[in-house]
């Protein structure tokens, strides 16, 4: 099978002022569609990093990295923004809805940006919200929403221009471990429907959720394991 | 247009946090649409209400004044008295000149005018001739018009403006009663239709009209006249008549080569001139404080947006990170900040335009509404929006996801 991302010998490296700080120190990496993986580590170990480059938010400062067999080094910023659009869906730590939008309008903000418009657009937003239970609240703004129920209103935003990838930065790292357990629940339930799902956390239980666990220490992957 | 409703509807619920601040800084925008919308329609109303005196005054008019006056603006300052315009020259006028239609020679004077215990103290009497009504543009409400047979048996009939009518009867019908006009009983054939006020600002309406003939004879004692009012056969004619007229008065005063004349061709463009030019000096200092009210409206804008994109930091990011490129955060900063001045326009152009309906009230203009500056103004508005939300909506590009999501 291709895989969906793949990278050879990727580095970042960050300036600061006269300082560059290596924070990837060469990523070797492939994973294929339908997986469902963790990315661990402790604090400050690159994690973080290593999902903006997978997710093409950042850029490799050397190396390879193919996304659905595209080279990614080298693409415009707006040939980025058009790939993250139609392939990639993001979830946060901080769920990052626009409070001035009501539910509904925050599921359809990347329908936004789509190249070609597509119809039913709103049906399938909605359809979404049902699909979490929170069809009644589409009208509500998401501050009269509870932490858990905003997540989840995000991972309908991150599926809503249905990607081949679902990239989630400690999704659960504001939440209680109950309402964890249910949005590691609503991934798992999007990796069972196909999609491909990286998690990143530094909480073995959330990461044990996962098919596969890729420890990373130092900019470096260390440990690879099928959970 | 989903999406340009859905972001504007989102910019309102930011901008809600700064509703004193945008309201502040879209004054300058108001101001700007405000003063090029007055103006505009002021200028309008101007040029309206002069054609419309020019027309009032009479079809294809020239005006022929005994002796030399300034030719300037709506009053005309005599500067040198001559006493030999008369009625033969209105004659020689209409009978050999073919581009004169008519000629009404007319002389005036203030009287006191009595009537019982009635006394207006000086109410203007013109002589005048039967075709006065036809080219000078007097109609008559009740009665009948002085006629030829008035003028040459020098009968002491008056008509009388309405006002006069007003002062001296009230409700009462004035025809076939006889007033003292000076020392000479006069009985009124007629009242005239209402007029307003003339080019100069005159009242029509409170006048009295006699027969020229008794007006020389009875009340002036004289036989030379004050104006003759020329009309012309069509608007084409009048420029070429001016100049025949000129040089007929010549020869029938004996006016020499070298000197100048004894009468005044008064030409109506002229007249209007002055006001023309003070309405365009209006105008001119009207657009220069709305250049100034739109340079600070943008500023004012331009700061608003500033703070706006500083606040929607997350936003933008976010934004970025589903997929937005550069330009679509560009266009919707720039879709703001032009909504938010074009909304500011939108008011002042509303203020503007009633401003102007009030003041063209007050001044009796008839009101106006000048589309090309209504459109001026939306221009301008959306302009210093669209100028004031680049920097802001450049500097919003320049956040990046991974910062957003950093921090
Ligand atoms: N844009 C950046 N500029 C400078 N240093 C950065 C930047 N992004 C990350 N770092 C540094 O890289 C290291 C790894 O950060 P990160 O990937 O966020 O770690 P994690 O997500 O595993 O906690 C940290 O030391 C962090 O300070
Ligand atoms: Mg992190």
């Amino acid at each position: 099978m291709t895989p969906l991302c793949l990278m050879e010998d990727v580095r970042k490296t960050f300036r600061m002022g006269d300082d560059a700080v290596e924070v990837l120190k060469g990523i070797d990496l492939e994973i294929v569609p339908g997986e469902f993986a963790a990315i661990m580590g402790t604090s400050g170990s690159g994690k973080s990093t290593l999902m903006n480059l997978i997710g093409c938010l950042d850029v490799p400062t050397s190396g390879r990295y193919l996304l659905a067999g595209r080279e990614v080094l080298g693409l415009q910023d707006d040939d980025l923004s058009v790939l993250r659009n139609a392939h990639i869906g993001f979830v946060f730590q901080s769920f990052y809805l626009l409070p001035y939008a009501t539910v509904l309008e925050n599921v359809l903000l990347p329908t936004l940006y789509r190249e070609k418009t597509v119809a039913h657009t709103e049906e399938r937003a909605v359809e979404l919200l049902r699909l979490i239970g929170l069809e009644a609240r589409m009208r509500f703004r998401p501050n009269r929403l509870s932490g858990g129920e905003q997540q989840r209103v995000a991972i309908c935003r991150a599926l809503m221009n249905d990607p081949e990838l679902l990239l989630a930065d400690e999704p659960t790292g504001q939440l209680d471990s109950k309402t964890a357990a249910e949005i590691m629940n609503l991934l798992a339930k999007m990796n069972e429907r196909g999609k491909t799902v990286i998690v990143v956390t530094h909480d073995p239980a959330i990461a044990a959720c996962a098919k596969r666990i890729i420890r990373i220490k130092d900019g470096v992957i260390v440990d690879e394991q099928a959970a | 247009m989903k999406r340009i409703f859905l972001n504007l509807k989102i910019a309102l619920g930011s901008l809600g946090n700064f509703k004193l601040r945008t309201a502040l800084a879209t004054l300058g925008v108001v101001f700007g649409t405000f003063s090029l919308v007055v103006v505009g329609n002021l200028s309008d109303s101007l040029a309206l209400k002069t054609e419309q005196e020019i027309a009032n005054l009479g079809n294809n008019l020239i005006i022929v004044v005994s002796g030399q006056v300034r030719r300037h603006g709506p009053s005309t300052p005599l500067i040198s008295r001559a006493t030999n315009l008369t009625p033969g020259d209105a004659e020689a006028i209409a009978n050999n000149l073919p581009a004169a239609a008519r000629a009404a020679p007319s002389g005036f004077k203030a009287f006191p005018v009595r009537r019982g215990n009635t006394v207006l103290k000086a109410i203007a009497v013109n002589g005048v001739t039967p075709d006065f009504g036809e080219v000078r543009n007097f109609e008559i409400a009740a009665g009948t018009p002085i006629t030829e047979e008035d003028n040459r048996l020098q009968r002491k009939v008056a008509l009388i403006g309405s006002a006069t009518a007003e002062k001296l009867f009230g409700e009462e019908n004035p025809i076939g009663k006889t007033i003292l006009i000076w020392r000479v009983p006069c009985q009124i054939i007629g009242v005239m239709a209402e007029k307003g006020a003339d080019i100069a600002g005159n009242d029509q309406d409170n006048q009295i009209f006699v027969p020229l003939k008794t007006f020389l004879r009875n009340f002036v004692n004289q036989e030379n006249v004050n104006i003759i009012y020329v009309q012309a056969v069509s608007v084409e004619a009048i420029e070429p008549l001016r100049k025949e007229i000129e040089a007929l008065l010549r020869v029938r005063h004996g006016i020499r080569k070298e000197m100048k004349d004894d009468f005044t061709v008064l030409d109506l463009k002229e007249v209007t001139a002055l006001k023309s030019q003070a309405m365009g000096l209006i105008s001119v200092l009207g657009r220069i404080a709305a250049a100034a009210s739109f340079l600070i409206g943008a500023l004012g804008i331009l700061s608003i947006m500033i703070l706006i994109v500083n606040e929607r930091r997350v936003e933008i990011g976010i934004r970025r990170a589903v997929g937005s490129r550069k330009r679509d955060i560009i266009l919707q900063f720039l879709l703001e900040s032009s909504f938010i001045s074009v909304s500011g326009g939108i008011i002042g152009m509303a203020a503007g335009f009633l401003m102007s309906l009030a003041i063209a009230k007050v001044l009796g203009y008839p009101a106006t509404v000048s589309v090309p500056g209504l459109l001026l103004a939306f221009a301008a508005s959306a302009l210093s929006g669209i100028v004031a939300g680049i920097y802001p909506s450049f500097k919003a590009t320049q956040i990046h996801p991974v910062d957003i999501i950093r921090s």
